[in-house]
């Protein structure tokens, strides 16, 4: 008894093996299933569709930011107007800052007219008439 | 680490590169077709099955990520699934494809060597369970190893071997009439 098992593993596997042989003799003989051409064409359709979609989403990721932007300074303008007024003012600013001498915006005048010093006794002359 | 030679083609079509997907569909449609043809013995239905499987390839390339799992294999289980799907959404299928089976009284061996005999194998390999063909399939038409079939059948290695051993024994017991040639 304790013989017949390996006996019966080793014609099992051997049975196996002939079987793999077999499925491998018959299985290499089949021909390649030639690709049509319009399969070709659908998949690259698919592959030009979703390239496209891919595109557009990402155009859309950038461009609503700024058309939210819009709609919120100057709802149902054309993109243009606020654009151009934003530009404007840019070129205003930058034109006064390079335009405008810096010591004209940061000269004090030397004469310093009416101070009074609030920490000391105030001189007032009593004796005056009024 | 083995370089997976799809990467480089596989991010570029990501990118939106049409000749990288030109390459990889020249690369891997014959493979895949000749595969899905063979689940699904049915044409219309496999080329369906390799269009839905590369349409989520363009879907997924931008996000792929090298490393975690070879483009191949990925792409084989991918085209698998489609096909697993269809038998299931449509079980004539596999009816269909067990019509064609030969008489086996009829061949001479001599048929061993033409078109006949390809018909038979085919329609033997129809009547197999969607698992042990696509085993059988894997292993022994595309020259898999037993790893990387089971890899792509999402199986361990023993339970792909005992399909295999399996589907291999019906094959030849459906066949038996050729046996000797």
């Amino acid at each position: 008894m304790a013989e017949k098992e390996p006996i019966d593993r080793n014609l099992a596997s051997a049975e196996a093996q002939s079987d793999a042989a077999f499925a491998a003799r018959v299985l290499t003989g089949l021909p390649d299933v030639p690709v049509p051409g319009v399969l070709e064409a659908r998949i690259l359709a698919d592959f030009d569709a979703v390239a496209a979609k891919r595109k557009a989403s990402l155009r859309a990721l950038v461009l609503h930011p700024v058309q939210s932007l819009r709609d919120a300074v100057w709802p149902g303008a054309p993109a243009w107007q606020p654009a151009s007024i934003l530009a404007l003012s840019l070129l205003i600013g930058l034109a006064a800052g390079t335009l405008v001498p810096s010591s004209a915006l940061t000269s004090v005048s030397s004469v310093q007219d009416e101070t009074a010093a609030v920490d000391t006794v105030p001189d007032l002359n009593l004796s005056g008439d009024f | 680490m083995k370089i997976d030679p799809d990467a480089d083609l596989v991010a570029r079509a990501g990118k939106g590169d049409r000749a990288a997907a030109q390459a990889l569909m020249a690369r891997h449609l014959p493979k895949m077709l000749t595969l899905a043809r063979r689940m699904l013995h049915n044409p219309a239905e496999a080329e369906d099955a390799v269009q839905e499987a590369f349409l989520k390839l363009w879907t997924h390339a931008a996000r792929w990520r090298p490393g975690r799992a070879k483009f191949e294999t990925w792409l084989y289980r991918v085209t698998l699934n489609q096909c697993y799907d269809r038998l299931r959404r449509k079980p004539t299928l596999e009816l269909e494809a067990a019509a064609h089976v030969a008489d086996p009284a009829r061949g001479p061996l001599a048929a061993l060597e033409n078109a006949g005999l390809a018909a038979e194998v085919e329609a033997a390999l129809a009547e197999l369970p969607a698992r042990q063909r696509a085993a059988i399939l894997l292993c022994h038409y595309e020259g898999r190893t037993n790893i990387e079939a089971a890899e792509i059948l999402g199986l361990s290695v023993e339970a792909c071997e005992s399909l295999l051993a399996r589907g291999r024994r019906t094959l030849r017991i459906k066949l038996a009439h050729l046996k000797d040639g």
